[in-house]
C-alpha cells in the first residue's frame, strides 16, 4: 500500500529515537507533552449532533418535528438529530453499521469516499435493494483508509431533507500532521420547501430561483460601457444558448438556508480553541447543490488533506470547496479573540456562518458578501461558438474561431472587451498557440500525455467563477500534491471521454446527451486495468463528479504525485482528466453530485469485470 | 531581539554529514571539543521528535538531524518574531500558487543563515548542528518554514531557563 509509506514510523522505531534523544537531553522533562495524534479518543471530537463511535453503530432513519433556523419542520433525522450524528471509526477496524429504517418509504446510507465491498455501498438498486421500511440493514467492511468523509441516503431526494452526516476515521498511524484540537464542520443546504416540488420549480421553469438574472438597467449599464451593438450581441449570445450570463447556482439562497452543523448564520455555532492551539478543522460539503467559498477572516489556513487524503500543506486564505468533497484544513488563532468562519455560496446568494472563538457567547465580524459574477468566456467555450454569429461585436475579430479553434488569435484584438474574463479561455484548443509546446512535449508515442500531466483544456490554476485571484490566495487544484506515488504507476492502458451536458432550460442533464434512462449499459471497466477518464464539460455549470469504489487520481500537472479523488469538480467549459485503476469488482455509480441533476440524470454505472 | 540573534550567530556552525564527510575529521574533532551533548532529531512530515527542548543557557548542543519524511525540511533556531518573518519571506518567494517545488528553500538559506542557525535536510539525509544556547533569552522556537511545514505541524519550543 502506498500510504505505508508515507507513514513509516511504527512505535517502536520511534520509541527508540526518542529514547536516544532523551540520553542526549538528560532531562526526561522535554518529552513530558505527549504527542497529540497519539491519543485521538484525548481530543476535542466537538460535532453539534453528536457522536457515535465504531466498530459497532445502531443509526435509526426517521421522519420527525425537529427546529431548523428557529423555525419547526419536517426534516429526516439519523439517531434524533438531523443532520445525523458523527460516526467516527478506526482504520483497520471491521465496522459493524446498523441502519434501521423508521421512515415510510425505502431509504439507504452511501458511505462517500470509503472504498468497499460493492454490496456495502449503499445505492439501491446497485449495491443492494435498499432498506425497506421497518427493516434493519448492516453494513459490513473492514476499514481500510483514514480521514475525512461523510454519508448521505442515495434514495431519491432524501438527501435534501438532511439525512446526510460526517464520517471520520481515525488513522492507525501517525498522519502527516499535527494539531492540538479537531472540529468537523460539515455545511449543507437546508430548504422549507418539500424537495419534490424544488425540482418540479428546476423542470417548468430554469431560472425559478435565480433572482440575479439580468435587468434592463444592466441593459442600459452594459451600452454605456460596451456601446450598443455589443451588449446587444452579448444579450443574444446567451438567448441562443438558452442560458442566462448569471446562472451560477440553479437553487439558491432563495429557497435554501445554508447550515453549518445543522445551525443557520443566526445560531451562530461556536466552535472553541485555546489561543496558541493548532486546530484541525474537518470541512465537508454535505449539500445537495451549493459550492461554498471558505474562509476564516484574520486566519490563514493550511490545507493538509483533500477528499480525506492527505496533500503537503499548502497557506492559503481561503477554499472553494465543491458539493460532496471535504477539505481539512489547520488554523493557529495566536488572539484569545473570536474569528468568524465564513462559507459564502458560490452565486452569492447567502452564507453558512460559525464562530471560533475562544468561550460561548462570542462573535466576530461577518465579511460583507461579495457581487455575483457574470459568467464570462469560460461558459460560452463551453458551447461551442461555432456557427455564432459575432460579427455584431465591435472591434473583436473572431474569424479565426470557428470549432474554437483559436489558431489565428494572434491577430485579435480585445480592448473593446472589457468586463469579459480572459483568464479563463484554456477551456478551448490553443493547440496551433506558441507556448502549447510544452504541454506537447508531455506526449507519449501513443498520443496520450505522460501520465499525471495536465490535459489542455484544464483550469487548475483557477479557483473558478466569482474569485478575484488578486484579492487573495485561494486553493486551487494545481496545489494539490500527494506526499508520495500512489501505489499503481502504470501509464494509462486507454482513454475514456465522456461529455457532462444538459439543457438548463428543460432541466435536462447528462453525460454524452443521454440521460440515466436513455443508456443501454454500463460503462465497462476491464478488472485491473488502468485507464484515463476525461471529462469534458460542455455545460456552463460546474458539475462535481462522483465515482463509487474506487479512487480517481486527478491529473492535476503533478506527474507522480497527483492526488486522488473521491470528486472532482469540473468547471464550465473545463476539460479533466484522472486515472482509475479498476480494482474494485462489482457494479458502481458514477454521478454528478448536484442532487437534482443526478436525479434528472446525470448518472451512469460503472461495471468492472 | 538583534542581540539574541548575534548571540545566536556567534554560536553557529553547521555542516551537513556530507560536508563532515569531505572535509575530514579535523573541523568535526575541533567542535566536538566544546560540545556539551549530542541531540538526535528527527524531521518526518510534518513533525519534529522531540517537540519541546530544555536547554541550559550557555549549552553548546550538537544536533544530528535525520530527515525520515518524503519531502526535504529544514532546522532552523530563532525566537518566534525571527521565525514568523523568515515564514512570511518564503511564502512570499514561493510565489502566490505553487510552482512544483515547495521552493524559496534555496535563496532562504542563505537569508536565514546570516540571522537564525540553520540547515536543510534532504528526504532521507542526516544534517548536524552545532549550537550554543544564549545566556539571556528565556525561550526560543525551532521550526521549519518551508511553506505549509510550519503550520503542518514542524515547531517546537526551547525552553531555556535552566
Amino acid at each position: 500500500m502506498a500510504r505505508s509509506r508515507v507513514i513509516t514510523h511504527p512505535l517502536s522505531r520511534r520509541q527508540i529515537l526518542k529514547g536516544g534523544a532523551a540520553l542526549g537531553l538528560g532531562s526526561a522533562a522535554a518529552l513530558g507533552l505527549r504527542p497529540s495524534w497519539a491519543d485521538p479518543w484525548g481530543q476535542t471530537n466537538a460535532y453539534a449532533k453528536g457522536v457515535e463511535e465504531g466498530p459497532e453503530v445502531a443509526l435509526a432513519i426517521r421522519r420527525e418535528s425537529l427546529p431548523i433556523a428557529g423555525q419547526q419542520t419536517h426534516p429526516i433525522s439519523i439517531n434524533g438529530t438531523s443532520p445525523g450524528p458523527l460516526i467516527r471509526l478506526k482504520e483497520g477496524q471491521d465496522a459493524v453499521l446498523r441502519v434501521t429504517n423508521l421512515l415510510d418509504e425505502p431509504t439507504s446510507i452511501h458511505w462517500h469516499g470509503l472504498i468497499l465491498p460493492p454490496g456495502m455501498d449503499g445505492v439501491p438498486g446497485l449495491s443492494f435493494a435498499g432498506i425497506a421500511p421497518g427493516e434493519t440493514f448492516t453494513y459490513r467492511f473492514p476499514v481500510r483508509q483514514n480521514g475525512t468523509y461523510w454519508y448521505h441516503s442515495h434514495s431519491g431526494l432524501q438527501e435534501q431533507l438532511g439525512h446526510a452526516g460526517p464520517l471520520v476515521i481515525d488513522a492507525a498511524e501517525r498522519e502527516p500532521f499535527r494539531y492540538d484540537r479537531e472540529h468537523v464542520l460539515l455545511l449543507t443546504d437546508w430548504s422549507f420547501e418539500d424537495p419534490m416540488s424544488v425540482f418540479r420549480n428546476l423542470k417548468t421553469a430554469e431560472g425559478y430561483y435565480n433572482f440575479q438574472e439580468r435587468t434592463i438597467a444592466d441593459f442600459f449599464a452594459d451600452v454605456r460601457e460596451k456601446g450598443f451593438s455589443a451588449t446587444a450581441e452579448m444579450r443574444s449570445m446567451w438567448a441562443k444558448m438558452r442560458m442566462s450570463s448569471r446562472d451560477i447556482a440553479d437553487v439558491t439562497g432563495s429557497t435554501y438556508t445554508y447550515l453549518l452543523n445543522g445551525h443557520s448564520p443566526q445560531e451562530n455555532w461556536t466552535a472553541l480553541f485555546k489561543a496558541g492551539e493548532r486546530i484541525r478543522l474537518r470541512v465537508i460539503n454535505g449539500s445537495a447543490m451549493s459550492y461554498f467559498d471558505v474562509r476564516i477572516p484574520g486566519l490563514k489556513m493550511t490545507v493538509v488533506a483533500a477528499d480525506g487524503q492527505p496533500i503537503q500543506p499548502v497557506p492559503i486564505d481561503e477554499f472553494r470547496i465543491a458539493v460532496a468533497e471535504t477539505y481539512d484544513v489547520l488554523v493557529m488563532p495566536e488572539d484569545d479573540t473570536a474569528y468568524t468562519l465564513f462559507a459564502e455560496s458560490m452565486d452569492r446568494s447567502g452564507y453558512a456562518r460559525a464562530t471560533l472563538a475562544p468561550r460561548e457567547g462570542m462573535e466576530a465580524e461577518i465579511p460583507e458578501r461579495r457581487q455575483i459574477a457574470d459568467r464570462g468566456m469560460e461558459a460560452m467555450g463551453a458551447y461551442g461558438m461555432a456557427g455564432m454569429d459575432h460579427s455584431g461585436m465591435a472591434g473583436m475579430d473572431h474569424s479565426g474561431m470557428e470549432g474554437m479553434d483559436h489558431s489565428n488569435m494572434q491577430g485579435m484584438d480585445h480592448t473593446s472587451m472589457q468586463g469579459m474574463d480572459h483568464a479563463n479561455m484554456q477551456g478551448m484548443d490553443h493547440s496551433s498557440m506558441a507556448g502549447m509546446s510544452d504541454e506537447r512535449n508531455g506526449m507519449k508515442a501513443s498520443g496520450m500525455l505522460a501520465a499525471g500531466a495536465a490535459q489542455p483544456g484544464s483550469r487548475y490554476d483557477q479557483a473558478g467563477i466569482g474569485i478575484d485571484p488578486d484579492e487573495r490566495r485561494m486553493l486551487v487544484y494545481r496545489d494539490l500534491k500527494a506526499f508520495t506515488p500512489w501505489a499503481d504507476r502504470r501509464e494509462p492502458g486507454r482513454e475514456l471521454e465522456l461529455h457532462l451536458t444538459g439543457n438548463m432550460e428543460r432541466y435536462m442533464w447528462s453525460f454524452d446527451d443521454k440521460k440515466f434512462s436513455e443508456v443501454t449499459g454500463p460503462i465497462h471497466f476491464d478488472k485491473d486495468e488502468r485507464l484515463r477518464l476525461i471529462l469534458i464539460n460542455d455545460t456552463m455549470m460546474e458539475h462535481p463528479i462522483h465515482l463509487h469504489g474506487m479512487w480517481m487520481e486527478l491529473e492535476n500537472g503533478q506527474g507522480e504525485l497527483i492526488p486522488r479523488k473521491h470528486t472532482l469538480n469540473v468547471k464550465p467549459g473545463e476539460r479533466v482528466s484522472a486515472l482509475i485503476t479498476a480494482d474494485a469488482e462489482g457494479s458502481w455509480a458514477f454521478h454528478c453530485h448536484l442532487l437534482y441533476h443526478m436525479d434528472a440524470g446525470m448518472f451512469r454505472v460503472v461495471k468492472v469485470s | 531581539m538583534r542581540k539574541t540573534l548575534l548571540a545566536l550567530a556567534l554560536g553557529l556552525t553547521t555542516t551537513t554529514t556530507f560536508a563532515a564527510g569531505e572535509h575530514g575529521g579535523s573541523h568535526a574533532t575541533a567542535s566536538n571539543a566544546d560540545i556539551d551533548r549530542t541531540i538526535s532529531f528527527e524531521a518526518g512530515d510534518m513533525w519534529f521528535d522531540p517537540e519541546n527542548l530544555d536547554i541550559a543557557p550557555g549549552e553548546t548542543i550538537k544536533f544530528e538531524i535525520v530527515n525520515t519524511g518524503n519531502l526535504e525540511h529544514e532546522f532552523v533556531i530563532g525566537d518566534a518574531e525571527a521565525q514568523e518573518a523568515h515564514r512570511k519571506m518564503m511564502q512570499e518567494m514561493s510565489g502566490g500558487h505553487d510552482d512544483g517545488g515547495h521552493g524559496g528553500h534555496d535563496m532562504a538559506e542563505g537569508e536565514h543563515g546570516g540571522n537564525m542557525p540553520a540547515v536543510t535536510i534532504a528526504k532521507g539525509e542526516t544534517a548536524e548542528l552545532v549550537w550554543t544556547a544564549p545566556e539571556n533569552v528565556d525561550d526560543l522556537e525551532y521550526a521549519c518554514n518551508i511553506p505549509g511545514h510550519y503550520e503542518a505541524g514542524m515547531s517546537g519550543n526551547i525552553d531555556l531557563q535552566g
